[in-house]
C-alpha cells in the first residue's frame, strides 16, 4: 500500500502495481473461468457459439478444460499471493467494520436520493463487505476446483459423496460468482462510483474527488506526502479540505487542479514562517 | 494354480459364467460378495475365440439378457417432448425399443459381426461391444453434474436422477458409447427447453447386480463363456495368457489410458477395426488416444497453485517489510 496525494496533476495514488497486477490477474482469469467454465456445462454447441469466428474451440470439453486449467493457475496464485502478501503486511483496509452493514444501506439509499453519503474511508463500507462476500465466493470456488482437479489427474474413483460435494459446491457457487461480478461492474458504474474506475486501470483517482468522498482517508493518510515528479518544478499541495458543495459541483467534471502555489508563492510562504 | 484346459479360466481367479457358482479351486474361489462395490477392483474379458453370436436365437444371449434386466429403467417419457432451444436436437428411442443391432438408450449392448478375409479364407468373428469401463474415464470426471461416477471396483455408472442429457459423455468418449434419450430426467423440471436434452444411457456393468453379489446379465447369459468377470489383475492376467495360447491381441489394456474391459482375439483388432465404420450407437476399435491426459500438465500445475501463491506471497512480503524498515531508518516517512 503506498497511498499518496500526489503534488502534480491533483491526484491520489489509490493502488500500488501490486494490487493492480493482483486485482487483474483475478479479474481476466476469473473472466476466462467464467466463460471456459460455461462452456463445460456444456453450452457452446447448443447456442451455436461454436459457429461464432475464432470460438470454434468452445465446444471442444478438452480444449476449454485445458484453458480452464491455465486460468486456475493465475486465478489460484493470485488469490492466495493476496492473501498472505497483504496479511503479512497487515494492511487489512477491506476488513468490515462495525457498523458496515447499517452504513451500506444508508450508502446505497443515497444512490437513490435519499439521504447525505457519510464521509468514506479509502473504500466504502459495503465494497469492505462485498470483499469479504467475494473473498468467500473465490475461496469455495477454488476449494472446490481444486478436489475436482485432483480427482481428475488421480482419483476417478473418489468418493462419490465428496464429488457431488465439490461439484454443486462448484456449480452453485459459479453461479453467486457470476452474479457477484454483475453486481461488482454495475456499483462500478454508478455516477458517484465513476470516479474510481480510473483508479483500478491507473491506480490514481482525483484529489477533489477523494478529499469529497473519502476525507477519513485523506485524512489517514496524515500531513502532505509529496511526490516529486522529475523534471518539472516543486509544487505543493495545500491539504485545507475546500467547501464540500464547491467540490461537489465539480465531480463528474474534468479534474480540477489542487489549490497549488507555484515557485514564487512557496518563497512568500516561506517568508511567511521566517 | 489349475487352468480349465478348454477355457482357459483360471479356476482360482473368476466366477465360473454359465452357472454363476464360483469356481470350485480349493476354496480359492472369489466369494459372490467379494463383487460388491467398493470392495475390490474388477475386470472383464471378452474372449473373442469364443463368442459365436448365438446362432439360432432371434438376438445374441448377453443382448437379451441386457435387454430384460434393464426394460423398466428409463420412466415414462414425458410427451410431446420439449424442443430445445436454440438447436432442436431431440432423441426419441422410445418408439424403437426392440432395435438391438446398435447402442441405442434401450440397448446398452449389441454384437458386431466381422467378417475377416484371412488369405482367400472368410472367417466371421462376433465382437459383443458395450461401454469399456475406462481406468479414468473422461465422461465420468468432467461430467458438469457429477451424474457419472466411476466406483472403486471400476463400474462407470450414470444416475439417471442426475443427468440433464447434455451428451457431453457421448462427446468425450472415444467410442462415444452414451446414448441420449430426451423426455425423461431432471431437467423437465428446471429449464427445458433451454438446459439439458434428457438422460443418457449406457452399460452400468449391472452395478446394482454387483452390489447384491450377482454376475453382470450379459456374463451370466453368454451360453460360450465368452465373458468373464473377476478381480482385475487376475482377469488382466488371464487376458495375457489366453492372447500368448492363441497368439492373438489383447483390446482395451491400453486404449483411452485403460480400460477395465479386455478384449482377447485371435484376429488383429486392426483388422476387426477395419470392418467398422464408426457411425451412431456404433463404436469403431481403433487405437484411441485418452485426450483428457493433454490436460494433466496443465492440471499439476492447478493443485501447485496454492504453493506458486504462498512462495510470491511471503518473499513479496517479507521484500515489502524490509524496504519499510529502512525507509524508516532512513527517516522517511
Amino acid at each position: 500500500m503506498s497511498d499518496k496525494i500526489i503534488n502534480d496533476g491533483g491526484l491520489v495514488i489509490r493502488h500500488d502495481l501490486i494490487e493492480l497486477v493482483e486485482h487483474w490477474a483475478i479479474a481476466l482469469s476469473g473472466l476466462l473461468l467464467l466463460v471456459t467454465g460455461i462452456f463445460e456445462l456444456p453450452m457452446a454447441n447448443r447456442y451455436y457459439i461454436t459457429s461464432l469466428p475464432g470460438l470454434s474451440w468452445s465446444g471442444d470439453f478438452i480444449t476449454s478444460l485445458y484453458i480452464h486449467y491455465a486460468a486456475s493457475v493465475v486465478f489460484i496464485a493470485a488469490a492466495v499471493f493476496h492473501l498472505l502478501y497483504h496479511g503479512i503486511l497487515g494492511e487489512g483496509g477491506m476488513i468490515p467494520r462495525r457498523g458496515d452493514f447499517k452504513a451500506s444501506i444508508e450508502v446505497m439509499k443515497s444512490f437513490f436520493g435519499k439521504g447525505e453519503e457519510p464521509p468514506f474511508h479509502k473504500y466504502l463500507p459495503e465494497q469492505r463487505l462485498a470483499y469479504v462476500g467475494m473473498a468467500f465466493i473465490i475461496a469455495m470456488l477454488i476449494l472446490s476446483g481444486l478436489v475436482k482437479t485432483y480427482k481428475n489427474l488421480y482419483a476417478p474413483d473418489m468418493s462419490l459423496t465428496l464429488v457431488l460435494w465439490a461439484t454443486w459446491v462448484h456449480n452453485v457457487f459459479f453461479m453467486i460468482f457470476i452474479m457477484a461480478f454483475v453486481s461488482h461492474i454495475g456499483a462500478i458504474l454508478l455516477k458517484p462510483n465513476q470516479p474510481m474506475i480510473r483508479g483500478i486501470f491507473t491506480g490514481t483517482v482525483r484529489l477533489d474527488y477523494a478529499r469529497h468522498r473519502h476525507p477519513l482517508w485523506i485524512k489517514e493518510m496524515g500531513p502532505v506526502d509529496e511526490v516529486k515528479k522529475e523534471p518539472g518544478p516543486a509544487r505543493e499541495v495545500k491539504m485545507e479540505p475546500g467547501p464540500v458543495d464547491e467540490v461537489k459541483e465539480e465531480i463528474g467534471e474534468d479534474p480540477p487542479l489542487p489549490i497549488v502555489s507555484d515557485a514564487a508563492g512557496k518563497e512568500e510562504e516561506q517568508k511567511e514562517k521566517e | 494354480m489349475s487352468v480349465d484346459k478348454k477355457t482357459g479360466l483360471n479356476r482360482r481367479a473368476f466366477l465360473k459364467v454359465s452357472t454363476g457358482v464360483a469356481a470350485a479351486g480349493a476354496g480359492l474361489a472369489i466369494p459372490r460378495k467379494g463383487f460388491a462395490a467398493g470392495q475390490k477392483r474388477l475386470a472383464t474379458l471378452i474372449d473373442l475365440s469364443r463368442c459365436d453370436g448365438c446362432p439360432g436365437k432371434d438376438i445374441p444371449a448377453c443382448v437379451g439378457a441386457c435387454k430384460t434386466i434393464n426394460r423398466d429403467k428409463i420412466p415414462k417419457i414425458h410427451e410431446p417432448i420439449a424442443e430445445p432451444w436454440p438447436r432442436k436436437t431431440i432423441e426419441d428411442w422410445s418408439r424403437k425399443r426392440e432395435v438391438f443391432n446398435r447402442l441405442t438408450p434401450y440397448n446398452f449392448i449389441y454384437v458386431h459381426q466381422a467378417e475377416i478375409d484371412e488369405g482367400g479364407q472368410k472367417r466371421i468373428v462376433f465382437v459383443p461391444r458395450r461401454c469399456m469401463h475406462c481406468d479414468n474415464p473422461a465422461c465420468a470426471t468432467i461430467c458438469p453434474f457429477s451424474a457419472n461416477h466411476k466406483y472403486e471396483n471400476g463400474a462407470v455408472v450414470i444416475d439417471q436422477e442426475l443427468c440433464f442429457g447434455g451428451a457431453k459423455c457421448k462427446t468425450v468418449c472415444p467410442w462415444e458409447i452414451p446414448q441420449r434419450q430426451s423426455g425423461v430426467g431432471i431437467y423437465l423440471h428446471i429449464l427445458p427447453s433451454l438446459a439439458g436434452n434428457g438422460v443418457m444411457y449406457k452399460c452400468d456393468l449391472c452395478n446394482d447386480r454387483l452390489e447384491g453379489g450377482k454376475l453382470p446379465g450379459c456374463i451370466e447369459a453368454c451360453p460360450q463363456q465368452a465373458m468373464l468377470i473377476g478381480d482385475r489383475k487376475e482377469i488382466y492376467a488371464l487376458a495375457e495368457e489366453r492372447a500368448r495360447a492363441m497368439k492373438g491381441f489383447i483390446y482395451g489394456k491400453k486404449e483411452n489410458g485403460g480400460t477395465a474391459t479386455l478384449y482377447v482375439s485371435p484376429v488383429s483388432f486392426a483388422a476387426l477395426n477395419g470392418t467398422m465404420k464408426k457411425q451412431p450407437g456404433k463404436p469403431d476399435m481403433g487405437p484411441e488416444e485418452r485426450r483428457m491426459a493433454k490436460t494433466h500438465k496443465m492440471g499439476k500445475a492447478v493443485l501447485q497453485a496454492p504453493l506458486y501463491g504462498i512462495v510470491v506471497g511471503v518473499a513479496g512480503a517479507f521484500m515489502a517489510l524490509s524496504r519499510r524498515k529502512d525507509r524508516v531508518k532512513g527517516g522517511e516517512p
